[in-house]
């Protein structure tokens, strides 16, 4: 490697030149950065042909149809993707000077929990009532899904018989001890299926309920699906529970050739009925172009709009099954009667449950 | 203070121009903690300090993670300082430079491929040890930085006394050079320990609950900012007891250096076992910081997923410009605080100024939201406040170096030069400014490549439209989408790369002299 020695060493010899080359480039960098945010503080008000969209989705197909929205109504979409929490933090802290006007989030506790600290306003329009079924809504029309996505059963077929998982409570049964694995309770995904059986079972049912599956866990909870999923492939675990789109994903082959192969092995389980969770999204209070943002949210619930918002991430549109080859090959199912409204509202008593159960 | 004091008698003129602006940088520093406390105080109250059912398992996590990436990040970084600067073994030179890689490499990304790797080959990667193993791995380089720089630059002359005198090795070692770097590992140590209390993404990945993530479970699972921020605070307290510590060691081993370079300096020769394991212990941390995320995306090659080279230019010049930017603010803002801790002999400045680094122990994420309930309602530009936060968050990594290069020149410097009729702006440019010229550099390039790394800040403050390399990476690892990740995350390493490899022209100075 004598050429990058020689190189080095020329680095070394020049350094008295680097030092101020540096400095002056950092300066002029510091410069722009300072004229830059200045601009935009004069700037502060967005003509009406723009609109701020916060969002925790985070997809370039996403950015895609954003584009096709500019495109089809001339109206400018100025994007800010980020973690759901930190948005709807962001969105209070700004308060009326907030450039956003459609908030984006993943997750039914989410959503509730945006709509509970008036982060919304109630935006109705016949297009939203048409598309998006009423039990994916807020009944005041603070927020509408836009795509929805399952929290399903992986079974390695070597280790535990597919057929004895029918519903979530067979997750409990004491012959599945060592075999079952589970994300950890940070997982809001978690958080809304324990809201859900809080919902359809009552508090009793579900204490027992997390109290016999956390007694089956006997390997660490794991901190993501993916990982979960190729557990259950490899049979270092027989059974677990992850969101549709990982595992689709992973026989997409997005992850490489291994995940591929690895996802083949599993089994994969719509308990009946099935956890559906969404991802939603609402006009802000304090928006300034609320109509602009209510014809965006429309565009993206539309079965155009919401195939490809849906089909990005291999989720399933607000009706039917979708026409991905994949998610054709998990079949269809039958989704509980659970209001999103409803797992929103239990999530705290959910992760209250959790914790006393040692959930991890 | 006794001898700084002695220099600052004679430092006299518009000392009150100096110690309105280390008032006014503290005051910026000092904001987001106090609208913190502010924010906690509307909360629950004392209440909020309440742990929680796994708070007693987060807070000794945290501190065995403290404990176990001190121990082994003071050691290992010191020793690769030692044996790189005053040892002589066969790729001694190429190995000192190597010891800038890990810096290179973001801890969550560190540890997402390490995660990545062992679900491929059916190893848990999890726990406590891991936890400390990444950490030591992507800290220890803030040990050696400063310890090696002490090391070399430092103390030629007492070495060679040790020699003259007939002490071995170890013992100039351990009589000498390390009692001298005392500062300036103390100072990686706080550096790294700030960093371990605040880190939160590998800690999340490999699935420890510590305080960092206790706080991110209060505010967004259950939705109680107050608590989270009163988690915060204590977090805070802890560290700043660790810093004081450290404060104090360094208090207790304050020594000048009389000659600055000179002669050739001379290197311990190792052979046989010793020079094996001399090159061993330099070679492997920087192979698995680089190696393993090179070897994470030789296998995960074939899910790349490629994005537009406009996109992928633009997410670097954004990198690129905001790291420029925050080194300089930052840098400017450390040598101002470390001058007048130098020169202004008020007890009250002295720690309003130490405190000031304290933002580099808050939580980004905290941090953040600190900024939001500041800038929110004066509706300050986004920009304004990232450069504001990252100013904040790395104010401690320029200032520690500067402090520790500081105490090392004797007051005679300021005496001198002050006798000779200088005013305090002259010393500061005629005198310190170029003694300062290697350390500053070391302190910019450090504040460039953990702005560049930096996540929670960038991510939660940044405007419309304008992510930037890591905020990519977070978020497609956050997705599981290894294959989108990719690319971006490269261009992180090679950022950190190029920056390390500007490093070394300090870290060789040493040839200068003949070595």
């Amino acid at each position: 490697m004598p050429e990058i020695w020689v190189a080095v060493q020329a680095i070394a010899r020049t350094r008295r030149t680097l030092v101020p080359l540096g400095l002056i480039g950092s300066s002029l960098a510091a410069t722009a950065l300072a004229a830059a945010a200045l601009a935009q503080q004069g700037s502060g008000k967005a003509p009406p042909a723009e609109i701020g969209v916060y969002s925790g989705r985070h997809y370039n197909t996403d950015k895609e149809l954003y584009r096709q929205f500019t495109a089809r109504t001339g109206i400018k979409v100025n994007l800010l993707e980020g973690k759901d929490d930190a948005l709807i933090e962001r969105l209070r802290s700004e308060g009326k000077a907030s450039p956003a006007d459609v908030l984006v989030l993943v997750d039914a506790a989410r959503l509730e929990k945006a709509s509970a600290q008036g982060a919304f306003q109630s935006a109705r329009s016949a297009a939203l009532l048409r598309d998006v079924p009423v039990n994916l809504r807020d009944s005041k029309g603070r927020w509408y899904a836009l795509t929805r996505r399952v929290r399903f059963v992986v079974v390695n077929p070597k280790q535990v018989n597919p057929a004895s998982i029918r519903t979530y409570a067979d997750l409990a049964r004491p012959g599945l001890k060592g075999k079952l694995c589970l994300r950890d309770r940070k997982s809001v995904y978690n958080q809304s299926l324990v809201a859900d059986q809080l919902l359809q079972r009552g508090e009793a049912a579900t204490r027992q309920w997390i109290k016999g599956v956390v007694s089956n866990v006997t390997q660490p909870f794991f901190t993501s699906d993916t990982p979960l999923a190729r557990a259950v492939a490899t049979g270092e675990c027989g059974v677990g529970v992850v969101n549709t789109y990982y595992v689709a994903r992973m026989l997409s082959g997005e992850g490489g050739a291994q995940d591929q192969a690895l996802a083949r092995n599993l089994k994969v389980v719509f308990p009946n009925p099935a956890h559906v969770n969404i991802s939603g999204a609402g006009v802000t209070r304090h928006s300034r172009n609320p109509k602009a943002a209510i014809r965006l949210i429309e565009f993206l619930a539309s079965p155009s709009g919401g195939r490809g918002y849906a089909e990005a991430n291999h989720e399933y549109p607000l009706k039917g099954y979708g026409d991905n080859a994949i998610l054709k090959r998990f079949g269809p199912f039958k989704a509980d009667a659970v209001t999103v409204e409803g797992l929103g509202a239990k999530n705290r008593a959910a992760v209250a449950l959790m914790e006393a159960g040692g959930w991890k | 203070m006794t001898a700084a004091g002695k220099a600052i008698a004679v430092v006299q003129p518009s000392r009150g121009v100096l110690a309105g602006g280390v008032l006014l940088l503290c005051a910026l520093a000092l904001a987001p903690i106090v609208a913190l406390l502010g924010f906690a105080a509307l909360g629950e109250g004392p209440a909020a300090l309440a742990l929680g059912p796994d708070g007693r398992e987060q807070v000794l996590n945290t501190v065995a993670l403290v404990a176990g990436v001190g121990v082994f990040g003071a050691a290992l970084g010191t020793a690769t300082g030692w044996l790189t600067a005053c040892c002589h073994f066969p790729g001694r030179r190429w190995l000192r430079i190597a010891q800038l890689l890990p810096l290179a490499t973001p801890s969550y990304l560190l540890a997402a491929t390490l995660v990545d790797l062992g679900s491929r080959w059916q190893l848990r990667v999890h726990g406590l040890g891991w936890t400390v193993l990444v950490l030591t791995l992507s800290t220890y380089s803030y040990v050696f930085l400063l310890a090696t720089e002490s090391f070399s630059a430092s103390g030629q002359r007492q070495l060679e006394a040790c020699r003259s005198l007939g002490v071995g090795p170890w013992g100039s070692f351990a009589r000498v050079a390390l009692p001298m770097a005392l500062p300036a590992v103390g100072a990686g140590l706080a550096l790294s320990g700030m960093e371990v209390v605040n880190e939160l993404g590998a800690v999340e990945l490999l699935g420890l609950p510590t305080l960092s993530s206790g706080i991110l479970q209060r505010w967004q699972g259950e939705g109680n900012p107050e608590a989270a921020v009163g988690l915060a605070l204590m977090a805070l307290l802890i560290v700043s007891l660790l810093v004081g510590a450290e404060r104090q060691l360094r208090g207790r081993s304050r020594r000048w250096v009389q000659n600055q370079g000179g002669d050739a300096p001379q290197r311990w020769p190792l052979a046989g076992w010793r020079r094996l394991a001399a090159q061993t212990l330099t070679l492997l941390p920087p192979l698995a910081t680089l190696g393993l995320p090179l070897l994470w995306a030789t296998l995960s090659w074939d899910q790349l997923q490629g994005e537009s080279a406009s996109e992928l230019l633009a997410l670097t010049g954004r990198s690129l410009l905001l790291a420029l930017a925050a080194a300089v603010l930052t840098v400017a803002t450390g040598l101002v605080l470390a001058i007048a801790r130098r020169w202004l002999p008020s007890p009250l400045l002295q720690r309003l100024s130490f405190s000031a680094g304290m933002g580099y122990a808050i939580p980004g994420t905290v941090l953040a939201l600190a900024l939001m309930l500041i800038g929110g309602p004066l509706a300050l530009s986004p920009l304004l406040l990232l450069l504001w936060g990252y100013g904040d968050r790395f104010l401690a990594v320029a200032k520690g170096g500067l402090d520790a290069a500081l105490e090392r020149l004797p007051p005679s410097v300021d005496e001198a030069a002050t006798s000779l009729g200088c005013s305090w702006p002259q010393v500061l440019l005629r005198v310190h400014l170029p003694l300062l010229r290697e350390p500053l550099l070391v302190a910019g390039l450090l504040v460039f490549v953990d702005t560049v790394k930096e996540l929670p800040l960038t991510f939660a403050l940044r405007p419309f439209d304008f992510d930037t390399l890591s905020v990519r990476v977070f978020q497609y690892a956050s997705d599981e989408r290894v294959g989108a990740a990719l690319l971006p995350a490269l261009l992180i390493l090679m950022l950190g790369l190029v920056a390390s490899l500007a490093l070394i022209p300090s870290l060789e100075s040493d040839r200068r002299h003949g070595g």
